[in-house]
């Protein structure tokens, strides 16, 4: 060994006083979030392993119980234990006073006090002095301790000098087998040694027994804190479940005491690793009850035998059936060996758990009061898939008991309170923890604590689309099995895993596909989802010049024509004629107010139960369908905010807008507002349901025309809404003010031509490009093989012009010729009406968006980073680069350890925490949580145009433009048309002929 | 010495030519490869990207220049790049490999984000994944034929996916009101057309929410509209009846 006794005790003295300062730091952290009660009793564990030189790993194990009045770590008071793993000793100062005590003559405890610190002894006097360091002496726990593992560890390993060890051995009245003795690796032999000597076992056990508390010492804080899960107090609760504490504080093992079990994890263990299925070692009796068998059977043969001169009977007969039984019953067990068995790991607080109970397994959300007024009916033999989501409660039979020895499990008849076990036969009972009583006025235990929440997603796959059911399947075994695990099934149809980190990550995709689903997998990164918006003109330009209005930027489209475009950009509405040219619709886009777009998404179910009723109200079933008043209020409550906060954006814009709102979009309760403003038309309003008074004022016939196709009108800005036009993802904070709707009821008015006119121009923009009913009965029916055509030509889009052109001729004549049956005939061309209302009105949506400036707007995660001052820097450079804004930054009260707030946007959140790890060496722990919607504040379509803009960013500014960079990856992911250059430059290609 | 010698034969490699007839006479220019759809669609905007040379010809392979009376002729007007940027959108070319390949590659995807958004699962009631779909229509060997309109393709890509994979239709949900002397006779229609019934309500009306296949809506409306003369009524509650919201799986 390379360090000598002394350096190694100073050395030692170090880690201890590293540790202690870590506990300390923790400590007082925690007193300063007033967190030190629940903290008494939690276990703490510091492994400082510190490597010595390139032979030796030496780890100072110390356990310790942190307390108040025990804070620290300290040798002499028992709480230390030195140890080796490699050499397989370990020591507290404890047995050393003790052998020294008798050694010296002193006292024991006045040794295991001055064996651990600046003491030396005085040899003359045999008495302990102080300041061992300062005299230049060896201090005890050098001499004593010390020394004399250096002396063993010389004698064997280093010198190998066999006499030396011999005196040792002897002096220390050891007895070491021979054979250990004479083995040829010194290493063995200083093991053999030393697990005589200072053995680590009993020298950890012995600490864990005497400085754990036990069961018994459980204290009354924490019982009410287990028991009290949802920040309730024990007060609330029912009184038997009070009364439960008692039977808690005594964890009696009696009978009669209730049982209460916590079932902290479910481990999934191969079946043939269960103590049932092993072939286990016989004991003595079977042995010999085997033996006589065996002997009477031999004794049988042999009558038989002596009868088999006179009958035929075969001897094998009676020998076989046994025989065969056997074979038979470990025939059906091998086969039930395949695939696993959920074991829960679990404590008993109180009473005694036997094979063969039924108790009741309780759900982490079980509230004892509902259950003990009767509101939650038991079902029994029920499994946990099949419960309902408000029930929690399920009836179990404990099937075996195990006592978890590592990877062994030794099966138990009986187990009482206080011990920590493994039950079966609860696979389907408990997901991840639960609760099990035999009474149901038990509280549901609080969760596990978490230190690590779960962080990395990412989007699974079966690499065969018919293998998805196993998919799901072994997802939920894993998600069983793995409490530190959440999968959810996205509204797209995408099954996420979210797991701690990387390496767990890599652990829970190889269970997956060798353990829980056996298929191979397909991993990727979760489709981030966006939404479109339009905002207010800006005032500044990227390099914050005012805006010139006069030489406002033309808006590039993705589908339109340029004068098209530049002709709706001086008016802010679209106004549209269907394809008959029966009706006219004049749509208006305006931003909605932040604020309010915040309280509608918000707000969404909300919105949805009042759309509901007021649908109800539509079909005029006023008995059926009755808002409980906690819902009306609340409803009242949100239209007076959302009354408040137009009022408080610009009441004149927006005077009367909150009764004037006739849908929410998408899906019918989404943040986007369609508003009736077609003057004199009134709609009933979606507050028809709290009372407001609408005059249903006499109307006139073309009204009551238009009340007909609402619906449609509707239809179509939900499906507007559902797909905006920068990539097909759904708007949000967009209002529609439907202006003007004109509707001519009898079409023969408008002369044939400048219908002929109309669909022209609608063939030119691809109206009904996304609209589904029209396209499938366009599809269906074989009368429309022309407006198929048609379609299909503007879809392609590349010759549009000429098409129409080519079309032209075609429609013109039929105009021409069947003038009067003209209306039947569109009829049939054009499908149905409300079709070709629901496809206009989506269509000018969109235009009518893209009359104002587009933002694309991204979901943002907080993120919460706990860090050290060392890697602030690197932390910063690493959420710049993916765009993050840094909110907070405080210095954390006590500690050194800084807390960061800042948003990420989820879009760049793959791999983040993987980065931040690797970035700052592990000491930033970041924590994600989704927050908020924000706009993206670029123009996806921008491009420099002033000449401070050409002179910062040059011609091109697409590394720049993140908002471009999103949609455009939205879009190639969609299969949509993105304005890129497949080749930059066309002289650079390569030009390789085929016969060159 | 034979002018087809190779040190002296021109080949044209990274030539994409663009024709069109016009009064009678044929018209070329040469232009780069993979460049000139994207002039057609507007991304390209730099003519001399596009083009290799100004000069029409009327044969590019063998470099014949047209002449100028003939362009006068049929363009009227002398100005070669006026004519270059005539031919550049309306005449035929043979689309070049990239051109092709992306154009394939994003009508696929097209196709599959269709399908996707079209179809659900049945059992679960939830949408698949675009990457699944995509995965499903290449182990069927789908081909993309890029003359047709991706909607149509994705609607027969529904139906050869249902033979190796559980998938359906998404159902539209309805919401008919027929009144009250109709509805006896046309509730057993409505319900052969409907593949749900998920309720129904007599209050002087026939009050009927249903979940139809999105390619009988048409079929439907007509029922409703003409057998009841437009005293029925027909919403549409939900295009698409999918499970909403995340969900966790447990």
């Amino acid at each position: 060994m390379k360090m000598s006794p002394c350096e190694a005790y100073t050395h030692l003295q170090r880690i201890l006083e590293e540790v202690n300062a870590i506990t300390g730091e923790l400590f007082t952290s925690d007193m300063m979030e007033q967190w030190a009660c629940t903290s008494g009793n939690d276990e703490r564990q510091h492994d400082a392993e510190v490597q010595i030189d390139q032979v030796f790993d030496w780890s100072n194990t110390g356990l310790n119980d942190i307390d108040d009045s025990h804070l620290y770590f300290s040798p002499d008071q028992g709480n230390v234990i030195f140890a080796s793993a490699i050499n397989g000793w370990g020591f507290g100062i404890k047995h050393f006073a003790r052998i020294y005590a008798k050694k010296l003559g002193m006292k024991e405890a006045v040794l295991q006090k001055t064996l651990w610190g600046d003491f030396y002894l005085n040899a003359k006097t045999k008495r302990i002095c102080k300041n061992a360091q300062n005299k230049g002496k060896k201090s005890l726990f050098v001499q004593f301790v010390l020394e004399n593992i250096w002396a063993v560890h010389d004698a064997v390993v280093t010198k190998k000098d066999k006499e030396m060890t011999a005196k040792i051995v002897k002096s220390l009245c050891l007895e070491v087998p021979a054979r250990d003795m004479r083995h040829a690796d010194p290493h063995v032999q200083l093991r053999a040694i030393f697990d005589q000597w200072l053995p680590l076992s009993p020298a950890v056990l012995g600490m864990v027994c005497e400085k754990l508390p036990s069961p018994l010492d459980i204290g009354e804080r924490r019982v009410e804190k287990l028991m009290c899960s949802h920040g309730q107090s024990l007060d609330t609760m029912p009184e038997a479940t009070q009364k439960l504490k008692q039977d808690f504080l005594q964890c009696s093992a009696g009978d009669a005491a209730p049982v209460i079990v916590y079932v902290s994890k479910m481990v999934s263990v191969e079946r043939k690793c269960l103590p049932e299925f092993k072939q286990r070692s016989l004991t003595q009796e079977e042995l010999s009850l085997r033996r006589e068998l065996a002997r009477e059977r031999h004794a049988e043969r042999l009558r038989m035998q002596n009868q088999d001169e006179t009958t035929d009977v075969l001897p094998e007969s009676i020998g076989s059936p046994l025989y065969n039984g056997d074979t038979s019953e470990t025939g059906g067990k091998s086969e039930a060996t395949d695939g696993n068995v959920f074991i829960a790991f679990a404590r008993i607080f109180s009473g005694t758990l036997r094979p063969g109970q039924e108790l009741y397994v309780l759900g982490p959300k079980h509230n004892p009061r509902k259950a003990l007024e009767g509101t939650e009916v038991v079902e029994a033999a029920s499994d946990v898939y099949s419960l309902e989501s408000n029930k929690h409660i399920t009836v179990c039979t404990i099937q075996q008991l195990y006592l978890m020895m590592g990877k062994e499990l030794e099966s138990l008849n009986e187990v009482p309170a206080g011990n920590v076990i493994g039950i079966a036969g609860l696979g389907n009972h408990v997901l991840k923890s639960a609760t099990i009583s035999s009474t149901i006025a038990c509280p549901a235990f609080t969760d596990m604590y978490m230190t690590a929440a779960p962080i990395v997603r990412v989007a699974l796959e079966p690499k065969h689309s018919s293998q998805m059911s196993q998919l799901v399947q072994g997802m939920k075994l894993l998600n069983q099995a793995d409490p530190c695990v959440q999968i959810l099934v996205q509204e797209t149809g995408e099954h996420i895993l979210v797991t701690a980190g990387e390496v767990h990550l890599k652990r829970c995709l190889d269970d997956l596909e060798e353990r829980y689903a056996k298929i191979s997998l397909d991993v990727s990164a979760p489709i981030v989802p966006f939404r479109e918006t339009i905002i207010p003109p800006p005032q500044l330009d990227v390099v914050n010049e005012l805006v010139d209005n006069t030489s406002k930027q033309p808006v590039v489209r993705l589908n339109y024509s340029e004068e098209e475009s530049q002709a709706e950009q001086k008016q802010e509405w679209v106004e549209m004629k269907t394809r008959n040219g029966i009706c006219t619709i004049r749509i208006r886009a305006i931003p909605l107010p932040e604020n309010v777009t915040k309280l509608l998404d918000d707000n969404a179910d909300l919105v949805k139960t009042l759309v509901k009723c007021s649908n109800f109200k539509q079909g005029e079933r006023k008995d059926s369908f009755e808002l409980s008043t906690d819902m009306r209020s609340q409803l009242q409550e949100l239209k007076h905010k959302l009354e408040h906060f137009f009022a408080e954006n610009d009441s004149e814009k927006w005077e009367g807008v909150v009764d004037q709102i006739w849908a929410f979009g998408p899906k019918g309760n989404g943040p986007n507002i369609f508003l009736n403003r077609i003057p004199g038309f009134s709609h009933p309003s979606v507050w028809q349901c709290l009372g407001s008074t609408v005059s249903q004022s006499a109307q006139s016939a073309e009204f009551r025309l238009l009340k007909v196709h609402c619906s449609s009108m509707v239809n179509g800005f939900q499906l507007a809404t559902l797909a905006g036009p920068l990539c097909e993802e759904p708007m949000m904070g967009v209002c529609f003010a439907l202006e003007s709707c004109k509707l001519q009821a009898d079409s023969s008015q408008s002369s044939s031509t400048t219908d002929c006119k109309v669909t022209a121009d609608d063939v030119i923009c691809p109206v009904s490009c996304g609209d589904e009913i029209t396209e499938t009965c366009a599809t269906v029916q074989d009368s429309n093989v022309l407006t198929a055509d048609k379609k299909s030509s503007s879809n392609s889009a590349t010759s549009c012009t000429v098409t129409v052109a080519a079309l032209m001729p075609d429609t013109q004549p039929n105009s021409e010729h069947e003038a009067p049956s003209l209306v039947q005939v569109k009829q049939q061309i054009f499908g149905p009406f409300s079709g070709q209302l629901m496809s206009i009105v989506k269509e000018s949506c969109r235009r009518a968006f893209q009359c104002h400036p587009q933002r694309l707007k991204t979901a943002m995660y907080s993120c919460v980073i706990l860090t050290t001052a060392e890697v602030l820097g690197r932390l910063y450079g690493v959420l710049s680069k993916r765009h993050g804004r840094i909110i907070s930054e405080e210095m954390k009260e006590g500690s050194q350890m800084f807390d960061i707030t800042a948003v990420l946007p989820v879009a760049e959140s793959f791999g983040f925490a993987e980065e931040i790890r690797k970035k700052t060496s592990g000491l930033a722990m970041p924590q994600l949580v989704y927050s908020h919607w924000e706009v993206v504040d670029m123009d996806p379509f921008w491009v420099p145009t002033t000449d401070e803009e050409l002179l910062h960013y040059g011609e091109k500014a697409d590394s720049e433009n993140q908002a471009r960079k999103y949609m455009n990856s939205i879009r190639r992911r969609k299969g949509l048309k993105i304005q890129e250059k497949i080749i930059e430059h066309g002289e650079k290609q390569r030009t390789l002929g085929r016969n060159k | 010495m034979s002018i087809f010698t190779p040190t002296n034969q021109i080949r044209l490699t990274n030539v994409a030519v663009v024709r069109m007839k016009k009064a009678g006479k044929r018209f070329e220019i040469a232009c780069y490869k993979n460049k000139v759809i994207e002039w057609r669609n507007k991304v390209e905007t730099d003519i001399d990207e596009v083009l290799q040379t100004h000069t029409v010809f009327t044969n590019v392979s063998k470099g014949q220049v047209a002449k100028k009376d003939d362009l006068e002729h049929a363009f009227s007007t002398g100005d070669q790049t006026e004519i270059c940027k005539q031919i550049l959108t309306k005449g035929e070319l043979q689309v070049s490999e990239k051109e092709r390949s992306t154009q394939l590659e994003s009508t696929f995807r097209d196709i599959a984000t269709t399908v996707a958004d079209k179809t659900v699962n049945p059992e679960t009631k939830r949408p698949y994944t675009v990457g699944v779909i995509e995965k499903a229509m290449k182990d069927m060997h789908f081909s993309v034929k890029p003359n047709r309109n991706p909607k149509q393709q994705a609607l027969e890509v529904v139906k050869k996916l249902k033979e190796t994979m559980e998938i359906e239709r998404a159902q539209m949900r309805l919401k008919i009101i027929l009144p009250q002397r109709e509805a006896k006779k046309l509730k057993d229609k409505v319900k052969e057309i409907s593949s749900v019934i998920e309720s129904e309500h007599w209050d002087g009306d026939l009050e009927i929410v249903c979940l139809i296949d999105p390619g009988c809506y048409r079929q439907m409306d007509e029922l409703v509209r003409t057998s009841t003369k437009a005293k029925g009524s027909l919403e549409v509650l939900s295009l698409k009846n999918i499970a909403e919201g995340d969900d966790r799986l447990e």
